[in-house]
């Protein structure tokens, strides 16, 4: 047997320390007899494999390297990211990314809190309402920024319901760089999105086992207490995730940005986007990865702070 | 974030849904009623305002203070772009790539869904959580290296390159969506049939795969919307050649106010119908497969 013949020592060069314990030979007839057994699971994993190694990662490594390396090729050199930070255009799409995140996931929790707690209620026509509140999910990203044209614009409909409600006296120009346009693109953000974070909260307060709500009856907690001290902490594992996955997907905002402002209000991703059409994929590249470490470094420090706090509860 | 993900199954016993706590009610009937209808109607009230603009005139679409309710319904906007000089050649890029990722998304995701599902548990929420986190990656950053490579192959402004760009896209989902469904059926069938003396793949292809055929439609749509929705793909690799996100975009750029709406409209009608007659399995499937991991 295989292991017998390695353990003898046969292939280990002798004076060599025989540090790794299996010898190539051991290990390819191991492999073999694996194959021998799982050949169908390998061939039918095989197609996906590759084109997850092909098509993202490959593609991953070429960004990351076309970010560390000049026009022209050669030695790896950090002038990329120099050169793109000092970008006002840059700065704008940083700047505008986090601004929008920030006003549309806040503006997305809230909403979507609401939403679920209403529709976690038995009342006629929850069925209906169910499917009105799904219906932005069911149109395309970029429909709802084109949708959003008709609302922010200067004639729109946003300035029209405020005149209406004597909130403003006079039409706001949305559409223009700083926190108007953050709005502007945030309430597209909202519209879209708020069915897909009311759907993982409605699954989290189904999750919420009824009886709590029974002791706090007795209890004769009010219904704000209630909220705050039961429902907020057990629905924190379906908050946390609904709030990581927006907040990864606004910083990754493209479309909407871009029918809605396009070069005027720069986003992160759209302004990869015009770096690269403009035909300097390098700094175009050095923005996509700064992009990435953004994503990595909101996901880590959240969990960090989210797992400490819930350790200090418990 | 495995841990936070990996936790709410557990949680997820047969629970009471939340009929108790409605005798003391936080608001009042009427305060509930009005709240419920005023977000049911701004929730509709993009649609309504897309399609409200789609039938107006450029005149009435265009002028100061804008009207809730149509004065004037004309259907002009429809019949001169649904010609097939204007529409024709976007419609047939959109459908051919969004058949074709659909179609081989499935044929690749299946069998490799297949075989993770039968992993160990511990593995399986690893690989569906890697699955899962590659979805995650700015898409610029892959969009950026896959032009210049498909630019550099001839595969810009062709529908394989397209599909392919959009495979990128739908097989995680698709994946993921398949395991869900693979996991749930029974390993006792397939001994059984492996007992009536099918060998492996006859037991896959006659016991598993009609069993799992729901949710292989269903991932299929998914993926099929995936692509008909995709406008960043399309944007870095189609420069002649158009889809209909690419003409909507367009038209949203440098068209007039009453077109953009029409084609919104066109662009979203299959999106829209589809979602809804999806509706149960976007809870149970797409995003119980997200809960579960």
């Amino acid at each position: 047997m295989a292991q017998d013949r390695s353990a003898t020592g046969v292939l280990v060069a002798p004076g060599r320390p025989a540090a790794p314990p299996t010898s190539t030979y051991q290990r390819k007839t191991g492999l073999q007899r694996w194959l021998a057994r799982h050949w169908l699971d390998v061939l039918l994993v095989t197609p996906l494999v590759l084109y997850i190694l092909f098509f993202m990662f490959v593609p991953l490594a070429q960004s990351v390297y076309l970010s560390l390396v000049s026009a022209s090729g050669g030695e790896l050199t950090f002038d990329n990211y120099r050169t793109v930070v000092n970008r006002s255009q840059f700065q704008a799409a940083f700047v505008n990314t986090l601004g929008i995140t920030v006003m549309g996931v806040t503006m997305e929790m809230v909403a979507g809190i609401s939403i679920a707690l209403m529709l976690s209620r038995e009342f006629g026509g929850r069925g209906i309402f169910r499917s009105i509140v799904l219906v932005p999910l069911g149109v395309p990203t970029l429909v709802a920024g084109a949708a959003m044209l008709y609302f922010v614009g200067f004639n729109g409909y946003l300035n029209e319901i405020l005149l209406d409600l004597g909130i403003i006296d006079v039409p706001v120009y949305w559409q223009q760089s700083g926190p108007r346009g953050m709005f502007a693109i945030a309430l597209a953000d909202l519209w879209k999105a708020t069915p897909l974070v009311v759907l993982i909260l409605l699954a989290g307060l189904e999750s919420i086992p009824g009886d709590v709500y029974e002791a706090a009856n007795v209890d004769g907690a009010s219904g704000w207490r209630r909220f705050w001290d039961h429902t907020i902490p057990l629905l924190m594992p379906a908050i946390t995730m609904a709030l990581i996955l927006r907040v990864i997907d606004a910083f990754r905002i493209f479309d909407i940005a871009l029918v809605l402002a396009g070069q005027a209000i720069p986003v992160m991703s759209s302004f990869v986007y015009f770096d690269y059409q403009a035909g300097s994929i390098n700094t175009a590249a050095a923005a996509a990865v700064i992009l990435l470490l953004m994503i990595l470094v909101f996901v880590v420090a959240y969990l960090l702070l989210v797992a400490r706090r819930t350790e200090d509860v418990q | 974030m495995s841990a936070t993900v990996a936790r709410i199954p557990e949680d997820r016993q047969p629970t009471v849904p939340l009929a108790e706590p409605q005798r003391r009610r936080p608001w009042s009937d009427l305060g509930f009623w009005i709240f419920a209808i005023i977000i049911g109607a701004l929730l509709l009230l993009p649609i309504y305002v897309l399609f409200k603009v789609s039938v107006s005139s450029l005149a009435e679409a265009t002028a100061p203070r804008p009207s809730y309710l149509p004065r004037e319904i004309t259907w002009e906007n429809w019949e001169r772009l649904l010609r097939w000089e204007i529409i024709g050649d976007p419609l047939r890029h959109s459908l051919t790539v969004a058949f074709s990722t659909a179609i081989v998304a499935v044929l690749i995701a299946a069998p490799a869904a297949y075989v993770i599902s039968r992993l160990p548990r511990g593995i399986r929420y690893t690989v569906v959580l890697g699955l899962l986190l590659t979805r995650m990656f700015p898409e610029v950053i892959i969009a950026t290296p896959i032009a210049a490579n498909f630019f550099a192959w001839g595969l810009n402004d062709t529908d394989v390159g397209l599909t392919l760009a959009h495979l990128i896209r739908a097989l995680p989902l698709v994946s993921w969506v398949l395991v869900g469904t693979f996991e749930v059926i029974p390993r006792d069938l397939e001994e059984a049939s492996a007992v009536d003396g099918s060998g492996r793949v006859g037991t896959l292809l006659r016991v598993v795969l009609p069993l799992a055929a729901p949710g292989i439609a269903v991932a299929a749509i998914f993926a099929w919307l995936d692509s008909w929705n995709d406008l960043l793909y399309a944007i870095y690799l189609f420069l002649t050649e158009q889809t209909l996100p690419l003409i909507t975009y367009y038209y949203a750029n440098r068209g007039t106010v009453t077109d953009v709406a029409t084609f919104s409209i066109i662009l979203t009608i299959p999106v829209l119908v589809l979602t809804l007659f999806l509706q149960r399995w976007i809870r149970s499937g797409y995003l119980s497969g997200a809960v579960k991991g």
